[in-house]
């Protein structure tokens, strides 16, 4: 039987700010907003709580943590106190892979959805992939090789609201960009 | 032009302390407002230093009396005179201590003309501005336009002077060289950084909090309030704090000048209410920080009544105060960053046939350009400036090349493995070239070429190169693939690329202005994922109205603020 993977990669996740984050759809969020990113269901990191901003809230806040090689998204969740206001999947593949360098810092926005999987506000944050795990640029020569045939990217469309799951997490689904 | 407004780089400070991508998307019915107030966005102060190296000897008994003169010259040949430096006395390798102040707009070619000439001994002790220069002896004339200076690593020319000979007429003698050097004034790179917050705001709208927004003016001398700068607008608050903003000194003038601080309540219509203003000079501003407290705002009371202004307790409180010097988009030319030029151009058949007259693709006999080849000649004439190779890649969308299916990206030179053209010349005889060897097909899908721009992009930031890449697309049509596009722009928002989309023609280009990021609504993707800064900007062609700025310059006059916001959320320097 093959001995599971147990191998991962270092990111550094920048929590950088959200927009617009409402409690119950509709009252803004007053204080003490927090993040906690997952890359796995055993490994998380939170930031601390933004007294301030409101529902405009602001971190700036530089979580290390470890992705194991075989995860295919980091789970961003925002809360309010003890109140979860929304999440959002993170596909692996939007910051690593590709002909995107090791270290390159992506900047990432995501739209959270609430547990009944409605709208509810931006979250904000850059992620850096360290060590070996993040592949490197292709070696291809010229910058104007690439023949006009590929396929554009595509997207899934979002779940929708009535079929969401009782989690409440937005299913993504990773889909191979050619960078 | 090096420096930001809120809109431009917003508050956040990503790792390492650099300004993030991730705040409010421009407000286009804030912009709106602003432009209708004389907003004129960002530019920078160029202080020319010249000096001239074997000039023709025309006095007989001495060397020459050097004087040098600039012109810009307009788009119809006719030159401005900018300015005048002192007289050299006997010398033909002058070194001029006077310097000439230009201000630099990126959005155009800036042509420059200096003209040399030998000022005569009886007139030394005249003022050079009253010089009649048809009585001094003309050495030579150079041209350059002032992106090829900036664009120079160590920021200096050398050009040659040349004149043509009296005795054979259309015979140019060489007279030496001209050395012209440029500087930005340390005004253009002062920056200073603020974040205002107003407490106690009064409620205009109805059922909610009012949304207010900030803009800061200054007063010219005769007394008009001109916009420099605006914050986001925050939704439903009576106490906002705003993320940080930043202006640079030139913009203000100086510490000491006035300033005005507007508080708006913003309406979708663009009519938004005046919640209050305070008038305050950054000095003024820096006392409120160092002090920390708030200044009440004021609502003019109409000229008749005892008080002219109404005191508010609403009050303005600065909570960070500091000022640095940044770089600006002109230290990362200089630092020998590349814009590189790719356009994308459309071939559906709804151009209608190009050899008949009511095709937008018609090549007209006389020469005189149709719509595709005024958009490639504005932007590309521009850009063509800052990308070393001049080797663009070209595409077509929306046709069927001879023999083969409809095609949503190929290459305009015709060949299958490398799509770059010699030029803004190559574009347009590609251009030419493959209206005559495809068929017009459709739908209008930008997700190809888009991709492949995006590719590329890609590609050099995995080489390490320091290039930052801008897509033209122009278009005659409503896209078929809005979401597939949508999806393209987002995953494109995070690369060192920005794209222009010109529409021509009369169509509905209103899911256009959807991709532009209009009423402040950040592009979304169909998995949930937003763009991380506005890299889309659209304009239609048909507004360009006789005598008017070409509008295709205000699409580009964004395009140093979407290059800084890139370099400097990842903390890049112009030497890195």
């Amino acid at each position: 039987m093959e001995k599971p993977c147990n191998s991962s990669k270092v990111i550094e996740v920048t929590v950088i700010s959200a927009e617009g984050l409402l409690l119950n759809r509709k009252k803004p969020v007053k204080k003490n907003a927090c993040v906690v990113v997952r890359s796995d269901p055993f490994n998380s990191r939170s930031t601390g709580m933004d007294r301030e901003g409101g529902s405009y809230p602001s971190w700036n806040e530089k979580l290390v943590m470890e992705l194991p090689v075989r995860a295919r998204f980091i789970t961003v969740e925002a809360h309010s106190g003890s109140k979860l206001i929304g999440t959002a999947n993170i596909p692996v593949s939007d910051f690593a892979g590709g002909y995107l360098p090791e270290n390159y810092l992506s900047f990432l926005s995501y739209r959270l959805r609430n547990a009944n999987g409605e709208k509810n506000g931006i979250i904000n944050l850059s992620v850096k992939v360290k060590g070996e795990g993040a592949k490197s640029g292709c070696g291809g020569g010229g910058s104007c090789t690439a023949s006009c045939s590929g396929r554009p990217w595509t997207g899934v469309p979002p779940v929708d609201g009535s079929k969401v799951s009782d989690l409440g997490i937005v299913t993504g689904i990773p889909v191979r960009y050619r960078y | 032009m090096g420096n930001c407004c809120s809109d431009v780089a917003g508050g956040q400070s990503a790792v390492g302390g650099t300004t993030s991508y991730a705040v409010n998307a421009p407000n286009e019915a804030v912009d709106a407002f602003l432009r209708s107030r004389g907003y004129k966005g960002l530019f920078s102060q160029i202080e020319l230093s010249i000096s001239a190296a074997n000039l023709r000897d025309r006095d007989v008994l001495s060397k020459s009396d050097p004087m040098a003169i600039l012109y810009m010259k307009g788009s119809d040949g006719s030159l401005q005179e900018l300015g005048r430096t002192e007289v050299v006395l006997n010398s033909l390798n002058p070194k001029w201590i006077r310097k000439y102040t230009v201000t630099y707009q990126f959005e155009m070619v800036q042509n420059l003309v200096f003209r040399v000439y030998d000022v005569d001994t009886q007139f030394q002790n005249i003022d050079v501005k009253a010089l009649k220069l048809e009585e001094q002896q003309f050495l030579g004339e150079a041209t350059c336009t002032l992106s090829e200076i900036v664009t120079k690593s160590n920021r200096m020319l050398t050009l040659d002077l040349a004149r043509e000979e009296n005795s054979l007429p259309g015979q140019i003698r060489q007279s030496g060289q001209l050395m012209v050097y440029a500087e930005e004034t340390v005004a253009s790179k002062t920056t200073v950084e603020l974040i205002l917050r107003c407490t106690d705001l009064e409620s205009k709208d109805l059922f909610s909090k009012s949304d207010p927004f900030l803009v800061i003016s200054k007063i010219t001398e005769s007394g008009v309030l001109v916009p420099i700068c605006k914050t986001e607008v925050l939704k439903n608050d009576h106490n906002p704090k705003w993320k940080q903003i930043s202006l640079s000194i030139q913009q203000v003038g100086s510490k000491d000048s006035p300033l005005i601080i507007e508080c708006f309540n913003f309406n979708s219509n663009g009519k938004h209410d005046l919640l209050g203003k305070v008038q305050k000079s950054l000095a003024g501003l820096e006392k409120l920080h160092s002090l920390a407290v708030g200044e009440n705002l004021f609502i003019p009371v109409l000229i008749g009544q005892n008080h002219p202004n109404k005191v508010l307790k609403s009050q303005l409180f600065v909570d960070k105060y500091s000022e640095n010097i940044q770089h600006t988009f002109l230290d990362y030319l200089a630092g020998g960053y590349e814009l590189n030029f790719m356009v994308a151009i459309d071939f559906t058949a709804s151009n209608g046939n190009p050899r008949l007259p009511d095709s937008l693709h018609y090549i007209d006999p006389s020469g005189r350009p149709n719509a595709y080849q005024r958009a490639i000649l504005e932007v590309g004439g521009v850009l063509q400036f800052y990308d070393y190779d001049k080797k663009f890649p070209a595409w077509g969308f929306g046709a069927r090349p001879i023999d083969g299916p409809v095609s949503h990206c190929f290459n305009l030179n015709g060949s299958s493995n490398y799509c770059e053209v010699e030029g803004i010349h190559g574009i347009m005889m590609a251009y030419t070239s493959a209206l005559f060897n495809v068929s017009l097909a459709g739908p209008t899908l930008f997700g190809h070429v888009v991709t492949n721009a995006a590719q590329i992009a890609s590609g050099s930031v995995a080489r390490n190169e320091r290039k930052y890449f801008i897509l033209l697309i122009i278009t005659d049509g409503v896209i078929t693939d809005l979401q597939e596009t949508k999806d393209a722009f987002v995953m494109a928002s995070d690369l060192p690329l920005s794209i222009l989309i010109v529409g021509v023609g009369g169509a509905d280009f209103k899911e256009m202005e959807i991709l532009d990021a209009d009423k402040g609504e950040r592009l979304e993707s169909s998995t949930g994922r937003v763009a991380s800064r506005d890299i889309v900007q659209f304009v239609p062609l048909r507004d360009v109205h006789g005598g008017e700025a070409s509008v295709v310059q205000s699409l580009l006059a964004e395009l140093p603020s979407q290059f800084l916001m890139y370099v400097r959320a990842r903390g890049i320097g112009p030497n890195q």
